[in-house]
């Protein structure tokens, strides 16, 4: 009997755009209504079409960074960077960034991973950090 | 956002980072907003924060890293409006109503033009994430609503929880080009004594920012300056027209109003 191991893979965390199928526009976040086309998302894939969807990494340049020094409760850090990005198809995204001294308009490479583990509640979302 | 650390004075400093980089905004001159409104509200007896600051005393001494120190960078704690709590009301009555005869003691001041507009919530979605669409367009609904100009307003009260963003709105609702506010600013413009006075109350930075209550305390201004019963010191010459932006989240749920001596 075979046996599926690859569920007891380890968890690897994926960030999606999502692409229209009217339009072929990719966005990020998820809309609800395509900003092109006014095309409808339904998650459910019920009322309307569920979009396909295209994990959201690789290459990117830094658009703008701070380094947040007032952290929310339970973060035991003496400050994070984050920064907001623009990747090769022109979508934008903030997330963690692991260059201690970033410079506006320097080439990144995005991932998506763990950026915060609470108990129950892990927090993934995208990490930038400098290519190789 | 949150879960992941980032927070709204986090959008605050990479806003005020890519405004510095874009137009040449110095600390120093971005400090200017906050010894002004400090200015502005010592002299309100409602103000949060009753204390002036100098920018030796935020910017340039030893002792400047400790006093102000860094938050969100380049954001400094004097860059920020603190969190209030306080409470602000205003009563309407049509201008047409016979209840109007209830409301003699004082001088009615008129609501001449009001506009609202959204935008989306993620900041790095908008097409140039230094634009506040939103204010832009809630300002050109009060504008046509009123039938005034931006050269028309005497004086303004404007949303400036980070104070880029007195900058900021400043040049969206049309009394500054893109990048000019900073000119307004050194050269003393929008202070208390120059051609358009922003912020008399002291502004979210020095009056405070009561959440709920923010935008009502607006327009408790607005009157009160329209009315000519501001404190000495921080009364505008013979307003005439005067405007009030208040927004939610990083801009993306924006009132103007503009309020006219009738």
């Amino acid at each position: 009997m075979d046996i599926d191991f690859s569920q007891y893979e380890p968890f690897k965390p994926v960030v999606y755009a999502v692409k229209c199928p009217k339009c072929g526009s990719l966005d990020y976040p998820a809309p609800m209504i395509c900003k092109n086309c006014g095309e409808r998302r339904d998650p459910s894939g019920v009322i309307f079409s569920a979009w396909e969807k295209v994990p959201l990494e690789g290459k990117c340049k830094l658009l703008g960074w701070t380094k947040l020094y007032a952290l929310p409760e339970g973060i035991e850090k003496k400050y994070l960077l984050f920064g907001v990005v623009e990747f090769k198809n022109g979508l934008r995204a903030i997330g963690r960034l692991l260059v201690e001294e970033p410079k506006t308009g320097m080439e990144l490479v995005s991932t998506a991973g763990l950026v915060r583990e609470i108990p129950g509640e892990d927090v993934a979302g995208f990490i930038f950090d400098i290519p190789g | 956002m949150y879960s992941y650390g980032m927070t709204l004075p986090g959008f605050g400093g990479i806003f005020t980072r890519m405004y510095m980089e874009r137009y040449g905004l110095t600390e120093e001159e971005l400090s200017l907003v906050a010894v002004k409104d400090h200015e502005n509200g010592s002299k309100n007896p409602w103000s949060h924060v009753e204390t002036t600051c100098t920018i030796e005393g935020i910017c340039n001494s030893p002792d400047a890293k400790v006093v102000n120190n860094m938050v969100a960078d380049p954001l400094r704690m004097y860059h920020m409006c603190p969190v209030s709590d306080g409470a602000a009301t205003v009563i309407l009555c049509a201008q047409d109503s016979p209840k109007m005869k209830y409301f003699k003691k004082k001088e009615p001041v008129l609501l001449s033009g009001i506009g609202s507009a959204t935008d989306t919530h993620c900041v790095h979605k908008r097409k140039d994430p230094l634009e506040l669409t939103a204010v832009r367009l809630s300002a050109e609904r009060a504008y046509k609503m009123a039938g005034l100009k931006p050269e028309d307003i005497s004086f303004a009260e404007l949303h400036d929880a980070f104070i880029i963003l007195e900058l900021a709105i400043s040049e969206e609702v049309g009394f500054f080009k893109k990048g000019k506010a900073r000119e307004a600013i050194v050269k003393g413009i929008t202070h208390i004594d120059g051609s358009l006075p922003i912020n008399t109350s002291g502004g979210l930075k020095a009056k405070g920012h009561p959440l709920g209550a923010t935008g009502v305390s607006q327009i408790y201004e607005l009157v009160k300056q329209l009315r000519g019963e501001a404190e000495k010191g921080r009364q505008v010459k013979n307003p005439k027209h005067a405007l009030s932006v208040n927004f939610g989240g990083f801009g993306n749920n924006v009132v103007t109003t503009i309020c006219s001596k009738e």
